[in-house]
């Protein structure tokens, strides 16, 4: 399982907490520091350290005694359970941000397309009593959503080939190829950041890789028994895939149309340009994979490094052009410049040359919808594609 | 040494939580170690008593995001008094079986933010003081699967607290295709995470309508402003339907391509029709909306746009912008 994140010891977290242990505490003599933990969802460690503060609490105004708990390692003793009052010791309301943070969390789940109906339905439920208890607290939760994106029938299966440890067949798409490839994996675990990934032991490549659920173009259970290797268990919070040190450079200037190239992918380094644009450095085992960025950009970035890279773009638009060859407006740039690095490029299996005429006047304005602020962001770039393939791909 | 701030606070929640009538500012300053160790006895009056003032309203401010409900009751000779009421402090009954708190144990686990970290599971430790079953790991519970909601803007918590405060913030902003960053003075509705991205929907004070930002493009700091909002609050906030429009998701017209054999896949996979002309090639009628030329350009060669004439001719504009190099 994943480990648990490491929290900086905060006192606000740490009030919360101690809390909730007094009123649990009080209620369980001798609880077991393990069980108390695990309940509390934190370590051992950080109980511990709560179980150190709490023998200077107390409600000393009126000459209380302090809370007299200590522990011999293993169980946890509370001496003088009367020193807090019962009312003191009641479990407390809900905070606006608690309430928020756990009702957010539970509907963005419920809302997980391949989560089994018994279990959406127990958290439906739970959700209700939850705002129920929660009653004021609760509505400020309306200001925050989430929604986790997946194919309901592909994460169903992938779901229960994991429950019964059964081989998958894939077919999947991989965007940095364009192609759709059929392999059999062996399934270790869903993660749903953003987007929804099965991670497992891809049996072609003897490799862990992580598959897009919504690359998925079809899906089998297979009777084999599944069996990954042991292997460790990455925190993939932070990116699905850290480049490798040894992955060649790619830089690319994009201008501002282009900025949204550093919020998609992974970098070493996006350093500004006196035009609003950015100089990003980044790296990939496999830089031809980029050539559809270069594509997309356009007129809003260019490839610097490698040069294989541009003249291969460059190709491919020249290539692409040729099939609007009767389009007079294409006709002063393409013989010129695309002459040369078209040859030998083989164009057989093209389609004719005659295309429709382009109408220029149709190139209409952006329809005027309201909050023009995201415009730009790209439908379904190469950036994510680029990003989380590259896992798939080798790395 | 210095107390550690978590004893302070616990001190003052205990006192405050045990109180059954309203306990003054000097009883809770002689009576909590803390206050008296701070308020020393080296210094001036004066000054221990500024620096006492200035812990205890910190304090209150802490436990009151905690979620006490600390209430100031004034008495007859004019002395304020705190207390936290034991009815207005107490959790509801609520109970949850074994399934709905696997469930609940596996939501609170989402959160990589840490201040929603930290709440959610202050949520559960709070309703496991309250009797949630326990027991049962939600991992087993749930299969594999491990969603996380991911935060990596810095604009994401003070824009959480304005959005749940109802504060008006100011921050600098720069639009996708924009050289640089302008100010944006903005009251904040409601923030959605969408394919992994946090946008913000609201009221823009400058522009006086409506806006979704996205926070990734958010430069420097959010500030928050005095006074409140002076635009209504919709009821319902759409940020999703807004953002998807420009993502390209809601297409309301249609184009016809043609598709090299075997290539373009997810073109294939959002076709409304295929029809194979041989040779090699497919023609397939896809949905046309916002962004569709940049897309196709990403296939080269593979894609040709039949029509309609407009998307024809961005992505041949496209295409040249490329072979110029």
């Amino acid at each position: 399982m994943a480990g648990k994140p490491v929290r900086p010891v905060n006192a606000i977290d740490q009030t919360r907490r101690m809390l909730s242990l007094v009123t649990y505490l009080r209620e369980r003599p001798g609880a077991r520091i393990e069980d108390v933990a695990r309940a509390f969802g934190i370590t051992e460690d950080e109980l511990v350290s709560d179980l150190d503060v709490l023998p200077m609490c107390g409600t000393s105004f009126r000459g209380g005694d302090l809370l007299d708990i200590d522990t011999d390692g293993e169980r946890i003793w509370w001496h003088n359970p009367a020193a807090l009052g019962a009312e003191a010791a009641e479990p407390l309301r809900l905070a606006a941000d608690e309430a928020t943070a756990l009702l957010v969390a539970a509907r963005a789940v419920a809302t997980l397309p391949g989560l089994r109906e018994g279990d959406r339905q127990a958290l439906l439920r739970a959700t209700a009593k939850v705002e129920a208890a929660a009653g004021e607290a609760a509505g400020a939760s309306s200001r925050l959503s989430v929604t986790f994106e997946s194919e309901g029938g592909v994460f169903a299966d992938v779901d229960r080939a994991i429950s019964e440890r059964r081989r998958l067949w894939i077919r999947y798409y991989s965007p940095a190829r364009d192609e759709v490839t059929e392999r059999e994996i062996d399934p270790i675990r869903l993660v749903s950041v953003g987007h929804t990934y099965v991670e497992a032991w891809c049996r072609r490549s003897e490799a862990r890789r992580t598959f897009r659920l919504d690359r998925v173009a079809e899906i089998k259970i297979l009777d084999e028994p599944s069996a990954p290797p042991e292997i460790e268990l990455r925190d993939l919070s932070e990116a699905l895939v850290q480049p490798a040190a040894e992955d060649p450079e790619v830089v690319v200037e994009v201008g501002p149309g282009g900025r949204w190239v550093a919020e998609y992918y992974p970098h070493d380094s996006a350093d500004e340009l006196p035009d609003g644009g950015l100089r990003i450095t980044l790296r990939t085992p496999d830089p031809a994979s980029l050539r559809r960025l270069a594509l997309r950009l356009g007129r809003d970035g260019r490839m610097v490094a490698p040069r294989e890279l541009a003249d291969s773009a460059r190709r491919a638009a020249c290539e692409a052009l040729a099939a609007y060859g009767g389009v007079t407006d294409t006709a002063d740039v393409a013989p010129r410049t695309c002459s040369a690095d078209v040859a030998g490029v083989d164009d057989g299996g093209h389609p004719g040359q005659g295309g429709d005429p382009v109408d220029s006047q149709g190139a209409a304005g952006s329809p005027g919808h309201a909050a023009p602020e995201v415009r730009g962001v790209p439908a379904e770039p190469g950036g994510l594609d680029g990003r989380y393939d590259r896992q798939e791909q080798g790395l | 040494m210095a107390i550690a701030k978590a004893e302070r606070l616990m001190n003052l929640a205990l006192c405050l939580l045990g109180a059954r009538r309203p306990l003054s500012k000097r009883e809770l300053r002689d009576s909590i170690e803390a206050y008296v160790e701070a308020s020393g006895s080296g210094r001036g009056a004066t000054a221990s008593d500024d620096s006492f003032n200035r812990m205890f309203e910190r304090d209150k401010d802490d436990l009151r995001e905690l979620g006490l409900v600390i209430e100031t009751v004034e008495s007859l000779d004019g002395e304020v008094g705190y207390l936290a009421r034991r009815d207005s402090n107490r959790l509801p009954p609520i109970t949850l079986d074994a399934e709905e708190a696997a469930a609940l144990g596996l939501a609170a686990k989402v959160w990589q933010q840490a201040r929603l970290a930290g709440a959610a599971s202050g949520a559960l430790q709070k309703l496991r003081a309250a009797g949630l079953p326990e027991d049962v790991d939600p991992y087993e519970a749930h299969g594999a699967l491990e969603p996380r909601i991911p935060v990596h803007e810095a604009a994401f918590e003070p824009l959480m607290l304005a959005c749940r405060d109802r504060r008006p913030v100011v921050f600098d902003y720069r639009k996708a295709s924009a050289a640089h960053p302008e100010t944006r003075h903005v009251e904040p509705w409601a923030l959605e995470c969408w394919r992994g991205h946090w946008y913000l929907a609201g009221f823009d004070r400058d522009r006086g309508a409506e806006r979704v930002f996205r926070l990734s493009r958010i430069t420097g700091r959010v500030r928050s402003r005095g006074a409140g909002f002076t635009a209504p609050v919709p009821d319902v906030v759409t940020v999703r339907e807004t953002v998807a429009s420009w993502a390209g998701e809601i297409a309301d017209r249609s184009a016809r391509i043609r598709l090299r054999s075997g290539a373009g896949y997810p073109l294939r996979a959002k076709a409304t029709a295929v029809r194979e002309l041989g040779g090699g090639w497919d023609e397939l009628d896809i949905p046309y909306g916002h962004g569709l030329d940049a897309w196709l350009v990403e296939f080269g060669p593979d894609v040709v746009v039949l029509e309609p004439a407009e998307l024809r001719a961005d992505v041949v504009d496209r295409l040249r912008a490329v072979a110029k190099g």
